[in-house]
């Protein structure tokens, strides 16, 4: 708790201790590291972004194109995107899919997390091994299909998040994060007659901010770019979500018979291609630098182990 | 211990714990539907399926679609395919991502490491029909930017997307590329949880920052690292159908094809969903080895076990 | 680790038991018998980037009050293997809609399963429809077995390609149009190393392609026929009475293979063309990288697909030639067959007394009424007639709504299941233009008539031929690949090797069994 008022003076400490050449040396291969990475990730970036604003009649390739000046650039591949007839819909249904998935996995996948983080609960091997089995034996499509028809979940959006509504990759990481807790903080909490729900509710969760932020953001994510169970069990043209429509958008020109009519207008097809890979990391933009506030040294009080 | 005192003193831990058993109802009705129905359909690996006659009603046929699998004239070459990307990208990326997330966590540049930590998960959203369009302006044997300079230094281009020697490294390097970002999250995550009164320690102790990654921040993080890597074990023969999907091309396939897009166009388009989950059984059996020899070794050297 | 093992498999089968009650199979749910008969239907959308039908289209309550159907729409994937997968999904869990599009190796799967119903007795119910739609081609494309197990409505029109050549480029190197292989040869030397667009540089090449492959047109695929075709061997199957069999068979498949081996390893084949996808492939010739090709009427004349052309090669001009010549006189543009596509009806459907009504929806759609606000909207909102009586997408109200601009293409998204390739719908489908920059006249139709009088081989029903297993496919279009990149040599012996061993890994059997399936049905020329 302190930590977080307490801005710390060096890059970790309020100790001031003079750098050593190693220290120097470390300092400046970290920087080149970071700064290679960031050229190797800033051109696919820029790439992309020059794409989605590349003009129709452009013919240059793309590397001409991410030289292409700012004020040759076209928004009509944005405008084709938001202004689809189903985009408002799309974007709608995907809101949905997005709240109810997260708030169902996290409900879900949290106290899952906590019991399995108990040390001491009898049977903890085998209930691990329990969730662990579905995750290695992937049985495939219709096995699943199978049982979402058989629930009566087709046509519901909830048929979208429900299967994957428990992560066993995601709740066996929270699983390590709750493990990291110090076990004298809880242990005092029931020793003061608190039951696992307060402990969990009282002391394990105001600790976890950052990585319940980080799960439910990787499920945000995942549930936000779901296409496949959206494809198979929506039938309602009314429910697709965005992916689909994006999906559509890009594998259109491989199926168009009638290659001579476009719904973009005068947007090229890569350039709405790359438009709609902004469209699919929108949660991740919004949510993300809101989670790195919780990314503060120290805050998640010991995943060290004493 | 004997065998009576054990009793008594599993029914006293479980009465100490039944609140637990409150916050595990729901979760575990959850896992019986939602992940243990569809293992009870995917008997359908024993079964010839037919739609009409349902999972229960089909007939039996044994260890058929098994054979079928491990007969096929590529199995070996799938099998080593697979394997080879997989780990590939277990070596390759999962270092890369940890020494990312260490490097955002180190670097005394606020600027720097704000940017950097923005800016690289978002290749993770790229799909791989727009990765495959910027790995062909990178790297076709006409125009791309790598032959280009080739070509101006006098060498001869390269093909490397349709060249069984260049692909592999085109397929784990471009995963490590795009991923690595987004893999370094958790990592970055489990770092923000180091007391920092550990470095204050070690600096008193006069350790260098390079002691101090390697005694303080790596075993720190240790134990996501080692459940991430368990886990990825446990789901080695899946090595990435969406990626090798969009970057193969027939001349290529004696080192592109992978166990899944194999299933993809045996299996799914030809209606053999019974093989299709054989062969996902089949994977199961090898990562659950895998799985569970990694977690004895985790266990032997005094690690975190999954279980 | 034993004890462990045991655990699981006690585990696994307790659960399994446990969760027995909770399924069952089956559910689906009785249509109600009175009110209007609800129809689901999987469509494949026109325009698949433009959405569904809005809910409150008029369409909807006509079909209601007309024919007292409720119809239930749903858009199928745009992309085929999308389709694919949740076609069979569906057909798996026995969850099939009433009536649905499916391409036709999907249903080859599905009718032994007894998924879907034959219609032969529909063609009778539906007699307008049947008269536009549905000859005899149509009816046994979709045979199996004596009995018909899906409408097959006219898809793409066929022999709509054609090869390609800059005009420009031959003028201003002072060649001519080649009319055998040599030349063609000849040709793509010059427009590689004789800087066609005298740019200086060295960035042109002689001959544009990439992989497409189908069942028909086997590895390399459609976009290298016209070298094959000057062979003899073009499309996967020789569809002659007297040769018939597999190409990949025929002594003159290595020739041909030979002549495509000298392209690429002169380097007058532009070398992306094992990379490239179709869209790169279409960005390329637009950005002047090769000087022939062969390339579909609409994608390369519609007015969007070659204003790009236009504007960067406002002197630029292809012209469509025959296919060139080969040693033993042979040309082809390539193997053409009827395009179809199927509309299967699910057994549930009939099993609960649909197929009457359904009859009665495809009827109405190829009545006037139908036809037309199926294909272009409601008149005077979407469309208007000309004075030749065909649709056009001028005077209108709001030209927002216009059948061919945003607004008004989710209304026509069923359009596929009324077009037949008539007058009107080609028309308006590829009216006159005049190009932005050039100022030439253009028409895809008047383009795609010329391409159809081009050199084509007959090979109608070579699409309906058996498929090979996909390891077999894999060893086809790999091996030929690697003969192509040089992985494998080209010589005459490394290449009976292969062509031994493709036959012993069931290339024989696949060619015997294609020949005997053809000779039944009478599909050998």
């Amino acid at each position: 708790m302190e930590q977080k008022n307490k801005k710390p003076k060096g890059r970790f400490t309020s100790v001031a201790v003079r750098p050593t050449a190693a220290d120097h040396s470390f300092n400046l291969v970290v920087d080149i590291f970071l700064m290679v990475l960031l050229v190797i990730i800033a051109v696919p970036l820029w790439s992309t972004i020059t794409l989605s604003f590349r003009p129709n009649d452009y013919i240059g390739n793309n590397l001409q194109g991410m030289f292409l000046a700012p004020w040759q650039w076209s928004n009509a591949a944005y405008k084709a995107l938001l202004g689809n007839a189903g985009f408002v819909l799309a974007f709608g249904n995907s809101v949905k899919i997005l709240i109810g998935g997260v708030v169902t996995a996290l409900l879900l996948t949290i106290p899952l997390a906590y019991v399995l983080s108990i040390h001491t609960l009898p049977g903890r091997r085998y209930l691990n091994l329990l969730i662990i089995i579905p995750y290695v034996f992937n049985v495939g499509m219709i096995p699943s299909y199978l049982l979402v028809t058989n629930l009566g979940l087709i046509d519901k959006l909830a048929a979208v998040f429900l299967p994957g509504a428990i992560s066993t990759y995601n709740c066996l990481i929270m699983r390590s994060f709750f493990e990291g807790i110090p076990n004298e903080l809880k242990e005092s909490a029931r020793i003061d007659g608190a039951t696992e729900i307060q402990v969990l509710m009282l002391v394990i969760l105001p600790l976890s901010k950052a990585i319940i932020m980080t799960i439910g953001l990787f499920y945000g994510v995942s549930f936000w770019n779901d296409f496949f169970h959206a494809m198979l069990y929506l039938n309602n043209n009314q429910l697709q979500p965005l992916p689909i429509l994006l999906r559509n958008i890009l594998m259109a020109s491989g199926m168009n018979e009638y290659v001579e009519v476009s719904a973009f207008g005068d947007a090229p097809i890569a350039a709405i291609k790359a438009a709609s890979v902004f469209m699919s990391a929108i949660p991740m933009v919004i949510a993300y630098p809101f989670i790195q506030k919780y990314f503060t040294k120290g805050t998640l009080l010991g995943s060290v182990k004493g | 211990m004997v065998q009576k005192s054990g009793t008594k003193q599993l029914i006293r831990e479980i009465k100490r714990h039944r609140s637990v058993y409150v916050l595990l109802a729901v979760p575990f009705v959850y896992y019986i539907i939602f992940k243990y129905i569809p293992i009870f359909n995917g008997q359908i690996a024993f079964k010839d399926y037919m739609a009409l006659d349902g999972v229960l009603g089909s007939s039996w046929i044994g260890f058929e679609h098994f054979r079928t699998f491990i007969n096929s004239y590529y199995f070996v070459e799938l099998l080593r395919n697979t394997l080879m990307y997989s780990f590939g990208k277990l070596i390759f990326s999962l270092p890369l991502a940890i020494i990312l997330a260490i490097a955002i966590y180190e670097s005394n540049r606020p600027h720097l490491r704000k940017i950097v930590q923005t800016l690289a998960y978002l290749p993770h959203f790229l799909s791989w029909v727009i990765m495959y369009g910027i790995l062909l302006a990178l790297l076709a044997p006409g125009d791309g930017i790598l032959n280009d300079i080739i070509k101006m230094f006098g060498g001869k281009p390269i093909d490397f997307l349709t060249n069984t020697d260049a692909f592999p490294w085109i397929v784990i390097l471009s995963d490590a590329w795009k991923e690595m970002g987004w893999s370094a999250i958790i990592f970055i995550a489990a770092l923000m949880g180091i007391d920092p009164s550990l470095f204050e320690a070690a600096l008193v102790e006069g350790a260098n920052s390079w002691q101090r990654v390697r005694y303080i921040t790596l075993p720190s993080i240790r134990p996501v690292i080692l459940i991430v890597v368990l886990l990825r074990l446990g789901t080695i023969l899946d090595a990435g159908f969406n990626q090798i999907f969009m970057l193969y091309s027939t001349p290529v396939l004696s080192v592109a094809d992978i166990i899944d897009t194999w299933v993809y166009r045996q299996g799914l388009l030809e209606f053999q969903f019974g093989l299709a989950t054989a062969v996902g059984l089949f994977k199961g059996v090898i990562g659950m080895f895998l799985i569970l020899g990694s977690n004895r070794l985790v266990k032997r050297f005094g690690g975190n076990p999954l279980f | 680790m034993k004890r462990t093992c045991t655990v699981c498999i006690a585990l696994v089968a307790l659960l399994s038991l446990v969760s027995l009650p909770l399924f069952s199979q089956g559910t689906a749910d009785q249509a109600k018998a009175s009110g209007p008969t609800t129809i689901e239907l999987w469509y494949g959308a026109a325009i698949t980037e433009a959405g569904p039908p809005p809910a409150d289209w008029v369409g909807f309550q006509i079909i209601k009050d007309k024919l007292n159907i409720d119809l239930k729409l749903t858009a199928l994937p745009s992309n085929e293997s999308d389709q694919d997968v949740k076609v069979q999904a569906a057909a798996a869990a026995n969850n099939l809609p009433d009536l649905f599009m499916v391409r036709r190796d999907v249903l080859t799967r599905l009718v032994p399963q007894g998924l879907v119903a034959p219609v032969d007795d529909l063609y009778e119910k539906m007699p307008i429809r049947t008269a536009k739609h549905y000859d005899e081609v149509s009816r046994s494309h979709a045979r199996f077995n004596g009995k018909t197990y899906g409408l097959a409505d006219p898809g793409s029109i066929n022999k709509n390609e054609g090869l390609l050549i800059r005009k420009d480029w031959l003028d201003k190197l002072g060649l001519s149009v080649p009319k055998t292989t040599d030349e063609l040869l000849a040709v793509m030397r010059a427009f590689t190393f004789n800087d066609p667009d005298g740019n200086g540089k060295h960035d042109t090449y002689g001959y544009g392609a990439f992989q497409e492959i189908n069942n028909y047109e086997a590895w390399p695929g459609r976009r290298l026929e016209p070298i094959f075709g000057a062979f003899g061997v073009d499309g996967t199957w020789n569809m002659t009475a007297s040769n018939a069999g597999l190409n990949i068979l025929k002594p003159e498949f290595f020739d041909a293979m030979s002549l495509l081996k000298q392209m690429a390893d002169e380097g007058i084949i532009d070398p992306n063309w094992l990379a490239y996808k179709k869209d790169d492939f279409r960005a390329a010739w637009k950005q002047g990288r090769f000087g022939i090709m062969r390339e579909q009427n609409a994608a390369f004349a519609a007015q969007a697909n070659y204003a790009p052309f236009d504007k960067n090669f406002p002197n630029g001009e292809w012209i469509i030639i025959d296919p060139p010549t080969g040693p033993k006189g042979h040309a082809s543009i390539g193997p053409y067959t009827a395009g179809f596509r199927i509309y299967a009806i699910s057994a549930k459907a009939v099993k609960e007394g649909k197929k009457d009504k359904i009859a009665a929806l495809l009827e109405w759609m190829a009545s006037d009424e139908g036809y037309y606000l199926l294909g272009w909207g409601v008149e005077g909102v979407n469309y208007t007639k000309d004075a030749n009586g065909i649709p056009v997408a001028a005077n209108l109200p709001n030209p927002d709504l216009a059948f061919s601009a945003p607004g008004g293409q989710t209304v026509t998204q069923l359009r596929n299941m009324v077009f037949y390739n008539g007058d009107i719908e080609l028309y308006a489908r590829y009216p006159k233009y005049i190009t932005a920059t050039s100022k030439k006249e253009m028409s895809a139709l008047d383009v795609l008539r010329v391409m159809q009088t081009k050199k084509w081989t007959p090979a109608v029903g070579s699409d309906t031929l058996p498929i090979p297993n996909a390891d077999l496919k894999r060893f086809y279009e790999q091996g030929l690949s690697e003969f192509i990149t040089g992985k494998r040599s080209l010589t005459r012996d490394n290449w009976n090797k292969w062509i031994d061993e493709f036959k012993s890994l069931g290339g024989q059997d696949w060619n015997d069994k294609g020949v005997a399936f053809a000779k039944e049905n009478n599909l050998l020329n």
